[in-house]
């Protein structure tokens, strides 16, 4: 029923009208809100609006222990969390000249990438479902959960592991875990022809994603588009060959590129990096048993650990791109200041306000899961 | 000198007066210069050394010094070394110039700094709040700002002795603080 009083509002007719894409959107990654003024279907403007899943982390880490911070780091990213505990963990043993035990090097790079595998399969189930595949995301997210039901034998919990610690890991692994990580590899190398199948090769999704939300790799260098993203456009830059960290410089792996620079590249760049992180996994299966030694280097006691004064810029490859922590200590028991540099802070706001101009309005949502933009990082 | 520093930095180091330098490890550099001399190292690392990466730029506050320390994480794809420029600018009247005319990635790392340390940078894009859109206080990651001291001030504790918990205190147990 209308009010009494109600007059309709005219107004003059025109193809120009804004939407707001978001918080609560099932196109759009986590809580993120896209401002977007459409010209018919097409968009002429885009303002992201972020601060909706804003934590405060960095302030509230200057006034916790060293070691509480472990805790709340990974929840800073939520698809992708043991990089957030790697790099912040490298952060400290920088500063702190602590030496990572060998064997605990190893067990941190195979959580690293079992990471990678689960949120690339999560990312492009999430790609395709923004195209309508919704068959894609339920193997994504049901293939991820048997990855994720191994780092519950390791860590004790699923997503949020709070396994890496400055100076180690906080546990060796059980026993058989190995084998049980095999069958899972030769798992999901079966499973890869039938992702083929359903959308790597799939005539729709190609038609679908070719040429959409397109960068040329000038563009994405100058605006600071890493990871995945950036070797779309065929620069082959990963940190972890070109600024290596843990035992990466003794592993065996190509760099995948592509050179559209579009979505379906971004896609394809994933696969190939999820056949990378099966091929690491078998490397560190086979050498893992023979790295004997400690998991953890001995520490003060946690509660009067004071961390000498300096900074540090400790960088890693997440699955998004490149992650970075700055940390500064005065010499106390907490840091001083820690600065978090997500990947996404640069894909979800700068890179995406570009990439949808004169997109259409059904490519929004395809760009930014293609971008993996992880609202998250972002507000931290 | 240090032996291990890329001939390209080096020649770029010597133009620069006033730079201090410090190798923390191969591929870490820090650097000290002065913040009116930023835009001319920015300029001539760019072009010289291919540092086209803006990796983030950090905002650092001392409360007992007068002034913000700004740090710029710069890489080269080419060098492949991390570059760190410390600069300090005071913190009246707390403007600086905006480096986003060398560095795009730069617009978000400046907005982010106005609104968590209240810092101007003119030429900058777009200076508007992008998380804390609804907020009205002070910035709040400066040291003065106390997130305990905002939660005493602004809400209040509220009694709360249900039935179950009068119980148990009267057996003699409760809540531990």
């Amino acid at each position: 029923m209308r009010p009494e009083n109600y007059q309709p509002v005219e107004h003059p007719p025109s193809h120009e009208f804004e939407l707001y894409f978001g918080p609560n959107h099932p196109g759009i990654e986590g809580n993120y809100a896209l401002k977007v003024r459409f010209n018919g279907d097409k968009v002429e403007n885009v303002t992201a609006d972020g601060g909706y899943l804003h934590r405060g982390f960095e302030k509230i880490m200057e006034e916790r222990l060293w070691i509480q911070n472990v805790a709340l780091v990974p929840r800073i990213c939520v698809p992708d969390p043991p990089p957030m505990e790697e790099t912040y963990a490298q952060a400290v043993e920088m500063l702190g000249g602590l030496e990572v035990p060998e064997r605990a090097q190893w067990i941190r790079a195979m959580l690293l990438e079992m990471s990678r595998i689960a949120a690339h399969l999560f990312i492009v189930g999430g790609c395709a479902a923004t195209i309508g595949q919704y068959s894609n995301m339920f193997w994504g997210v049901a293939d991820r959960d048997r990855i994720l039901d191994l780092f519950e034998e390791v860590t004790g919990a699923r997503i949020y592991h709070m396994f890496i610690t400055p100076g180690g890991v906080r546990r060796d692994i059980p026993d058989g875990f190995l084998d049980r990580l095999s069958h899972l590899l030769d798992y999901l190398d079966a499973r890869l022809p039938e992702y083929d199948d359903l959308f790597f090769d799939n005539p729709v999704h190609h038609r679908r994603a070719e040429g959409i939300g397109q960068m040329t790799q000038q563009q994405a260098l100058s605006w600071g588009v890493t990871g995945p993203n950036l070797r779309a456009c065929g620069l082959p830059f990963d940190v972890r060959r070109d600024d290596p960290y843990l035992i990466y410089d003794q592993l065996e792996f190509d760099i995948p590129t592509e050179t559209g620079g579009d979505v379906l590249a971004r896609t394809m760049v994933r696969r190939s990096e999820m056949i990378e992180s099966t091929k690491i996994l078998r490397q560190i299966i086979q050498r893992l048993p023979h790295v004997k030694g400690p998991i953890r280097c001995p520490l003060p006691n946690p509660l009067a650990w004071n961390i000498p004064a300096g900074d540090a810029y400790a960088r890693t490859e997440a699955q998004k791109g490149e992650l970075a922590f700055y940390v500064v200590s005065n010499g106390g028991t907490k840091p001083w200041r820690v600065h978090v540099r997500g990947p996404s802070s640069m894909h979800a706001v700068q890179v995406l306000e570009k990439l949808c101009l004169n997109a259409r309005i059904e490519d929004i949502a395809l760009i930014m899961f293609s971008l993996d933009a992880c609202p998250p990082e972002v507000d931290r | 000198m240090n032996k291990q520093l890329p001939d390209v930095l080096e020649s770029v180091f010597q133009k620069m007066p006033h730079i201090v330098f410090e190798q923390q490890n191969p591929r870490r550099l820090r650097v000290k210069i002065r913040a009116d001399a930023l835009s001319t190292l920015l300029e001539l690392l760019k072009g010289r050394a291919g540092y086209l990466h803006l990796s983030a730029i950090s905002c650092v506050e001392w409360p007992e010094s007068d002034e913000f320390e700004l740090v710029y994480h710069l890489w080269s794809y080419e060098v492949k070394t991390l570059v760190s420029v410390h600069i300090y600018i005071p913190k009246k009247p707390g403007r600086y110039v905006s480096v986003y005319d060398i560095y795009t990635p730069a617009a978000f790392f400046e907005r982010d700094i106005h609104e968590m340390f209240g810092i101007y940078f003119e030429g900058s894009p777009n200076m508007e709040p992008f998380i804390l859109t609804e907020w009205y206080g002070p910035p709040p990651m400066l040291k003065s700002f106390s997130t305990l001291g905002y939660v005493k001030e602004t809400f209040e504790w509220q009694d709360y002795s249900p039935q179950w918990l009068q119980e148990i205190q009267a057996s003699g147990g409760g809540i531990v603080e």
